[in-house]
């Protein structure tokens, strides 16, 4: 009780000094909690990308060792209709499952009569394919009334010289061996937004590249989960009931198959350890400074009360307290002015250019209640416990020498 | 039983290579409700007596009975403790917490002692008033005079009913009539609670006003008025710094 009257009063007392220690610290705890909320959007985004829009879905399952080697021997890992039957009943028993869609992967050659170049391909369900795109903000779709009608990557169609309604021949050895071609319509040209995949991607209909690839059958499954099911949960369920089954099978997430969310999220996730330990070797100085001033200003006072009986640790106490209020109110400064700033963004239709793209999106940032309460309960540790330190030498002073202080 | 009773008590200052000894053997006892000064000059050891004898430093050879106990080999809380509710301080400088108020400064002792906020307060307000400052309590102690600050000094010292009060030079950074305001509110404290009061001074002027005088010189009692009442005022001459004082 008396250390914390003595605390306020001399916070109060020194209310300019207070005042920037606790500006510090509120701006810190703003510049962790918007980037917090700007990286929270940004993986939001990328992982919809990944699941919806690159048509990752949540969960891929292939036959054991398809991951590793399946793009040199398919033949060996080609699921047969029975299978995929089969599999396709098993998964649909668990009402998390939306879809559960069938995919074939393909590469070869794609002409335009002059010229060639490879392609990679991925065959899926028309129908299937365009619900896994409803959620996305993807415009394109094929169509399952046109059999042999694809979607090409803009830097290949570009590079062909093709548009929508073009035509063009894709070559590729079927699984036997041998060579094989077909007809592609172009539906529609879509960017893949990745300098690596927009020069050599297709989206097909899973029957065009069975019938390229002269196959029955598909070399995995793609699984698409209800909003709000995790996808690892559900793979550790599924595992056991796949081998009940007689499947012998890998189940990867979509994290696990989009290594450039991972890229981003571990750069990203460095930055933000970057910034969180500079704000919080920040705080921890500006609280060391603030206090070791205090302790100085009030040597004289501290010989006092330890003169009238005040144990050592309650003269710690007094300035743990006065750190920990510093860093309480500091943090809540950060919170009205991260608040502050993410309506004005929100509001005010700020729109930033990112590095990977040509044009300019909304900066939006995410409001993480959780993450304003976490840094708060750090950020106010740390004051307290960088109060201890000049705290316990202000406990440690000699009592004659400190009431001899002027 | 003696409150104070000491036994050959030294205190030497190492300053680099040269030792200062700045009390030498001092046997001294006190009894309850006594009311003393330690009188000498400047560097005669007065400050360093009080220091010992109030438990906030440590003799380096010797040892301080106080109230029977043998303080010798207390640890460091248990002599907090024993400050906080057997001992009394008024300071020269008056030592008031600046951020608290009359009434906050002399419930310090109990604040920290963990005395309840309301008992706490009803006992400061008894003692404020008991040295006439009870139009004061919600005054800060700059906005008190330094006659008024000392008179709130010396409320808190009496606010846990100590044994002893212990008072380095209290008047000297007052006027020549606060001075003896003071001092005679002390006695009267001493009259009337029969609390033991331990002071130093080397204002002369007091002198008439002194039940028992310890005399220092050079870290050794020189004389003690309990021993023989020496004629202190012709054997000490006044320092000038307080002749002026008592003009003024
Ligand atoms: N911290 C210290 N370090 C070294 N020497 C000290 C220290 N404190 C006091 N002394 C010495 O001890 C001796 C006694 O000092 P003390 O302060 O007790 O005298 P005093 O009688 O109170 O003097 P004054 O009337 O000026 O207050 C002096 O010689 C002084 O120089
Ligand atoms: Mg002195």
């Amino acid at each position: 009780m008396i250390a914390l009257t003595l605390a306020l009063r001399n916070l109060w007392k020194n209310r300019r000094r207070s005042l920037a220690t606790l500006l510090a610290i509120g701006i810190g705890f703003a510049a962790v909690n918007l980037f917090a909320g700007y990286i929270a959007n940004t993986y939001a985004g990328l992982r919809d990308s990944s699941i919806y829009g690159e048509g990752l879905g949540h969960l891929t399952i292939a036959r054991k060792g398809y991951f590793a080697n399946g793009s040199l021997q398919p033949e060996r890992y080609i699921l047969s209709p029975d299978d995929l039957t089969r599999l396709t009943r098993l998964l649909r028993e668990d009402n998390r499952i939306e879809v559960v869609s069938p995919r074939l992967s393909a590469s070869g050659l794609v002409s335009n009569g002059k010229l060639s170049t490879i392609f990679i391909a991925e065959g899926e369900d028309p129908a299937l394919a365009n619900r896994i795109w409803q959620h996305s903000n993807a415009r394109f779709r094929l169509d399952p009334q046109k059999p042999a009608g694809g979607l090409v990557s803009k830097a290949l169609a570009e590079r062909l010289g093709v548009g929508p309604h073009g035509n063009l021949v894709t070559m590729a050895s079927t699984l036997e061996g041998q060579i094989n071609a077909l007809d592609l319509d172009v539906l529609q040209v879509w960017d893949t937004g990745n300098a690596a995949t927009n020069d050599k991607t297709l989206r097909l209909p899973l029957g065009y590249l069975q019938q390229l690839l002269d196959t029955e059958g598909a070399s995995r499954v793609v699984v698409l989960l209800t909003p709000g099911s995790d996808a690892d949960t559900l793979r550790s369920a599924l595992q056991p009931r796949l081998r009940a089954a007689g499947f012998d099978m890998e189940i990867k997430t979509w994290v696990e198959l989009s290594s450039y969310y991972r890229q981003v999220k571990r750069l990203f996730d460095l930055i933000f350890a970057f910034l969180f330990t500079i704000v919080f070797i920040v705080v921890l100085m500006s609280i060391i400074n603030t206090l070791s001033m205090s302790v100085m200003e009030r040597v004289r006072e501290i010989g006092t009360l330890r003169a009238l009986g005040m144990q050592r640790l309650a003269v710690i106490r007094i300035f743990a307290t006065e750190g920990a209020l510093l860093g309480i109110a500091g943090s809540l400064a950060g919170a009205v002015l991260t608040c502050t700033l993410i309506a004005l963004i929100h509001f005010g239709h700020v729109t930033y250019t990112p590095p990977a793209s040509s044009t300019p999106v909304p900066l939006s940032i995410a409001f993480l209640p959780g993450m304003l309460g976490i840094t708060l309960v750090i950020l106010a540790v740390i004051a307290t416990l960088a109060a201890c330190w000049p705290a316990r030498r202000a406990a440690r002073l000699e009592i004659v020498d400190a009431l001899g202080h002027i | 039983m003696p409150l104070i009773e000491t036994h050959e008590l030294c205190k030497t200052y190492r300053l680099g290579e040269i030792e200062v000894p700045a009390l030498r053997n001092i046997s001294l006892r006190i009894e309850p409700g006594e009311f003393t000064a330690l009188w000498g000059p400047s560097g005669s050891g007065k400050s360093t007596l009080l220091n010992l004898l109030g438990l906030i430093d440590t003799p380096s050879a010797g040892n301080i009975i106080l109230n029977g106990r043998d303080t010798a080999n207390m640890t460091d809380a248990a002599r907090a403790r024993l400050r906080n509710e057997g001992i009394g301080f008024i300071f020269q400088g008056f030592n008031l917490i600046p951020v608290l108020s009359a009434l906050e400064n002399v419930m310090l002792p109990l604040s920290i002692r963990g005395v309840s906020r309301t008992r706490a307060h009803c006992e400061a307000d008894r003692r404020l008033a008991e040295v006439g400052l009870g139009k004061y309590t919600h005054h800060r102690p700059d906005q008190l005079s330094g006659g008024q600050r000392q008179r709130v000094a010396i409320a808190r010292a009496l606010v846990t009913n100590p044994l002893l009060i212990i008072a380095d030079e209290p008047t000297a950074n007052l006027d020549a009539a606060t001075g003896l305001a003071v001092i005679e509110q002390m006695k009267a404290l001493n009259h009337t609670l029969g609390v033991t009061f331990l002071f130093s001074t080397h204002d002369p002027r007091l002198l008439g006003h002194l039940q028992r005088i310890v005399r220092l010189s050079d870290g050794e009692i020189l004389e003690d008025s309990m021993d023989a009442l020496p004629n202190l005022s012709t054997t000490l001459p006044p320092s000038p710094t307080h002749t002026e004082g008592a003009a003024a």
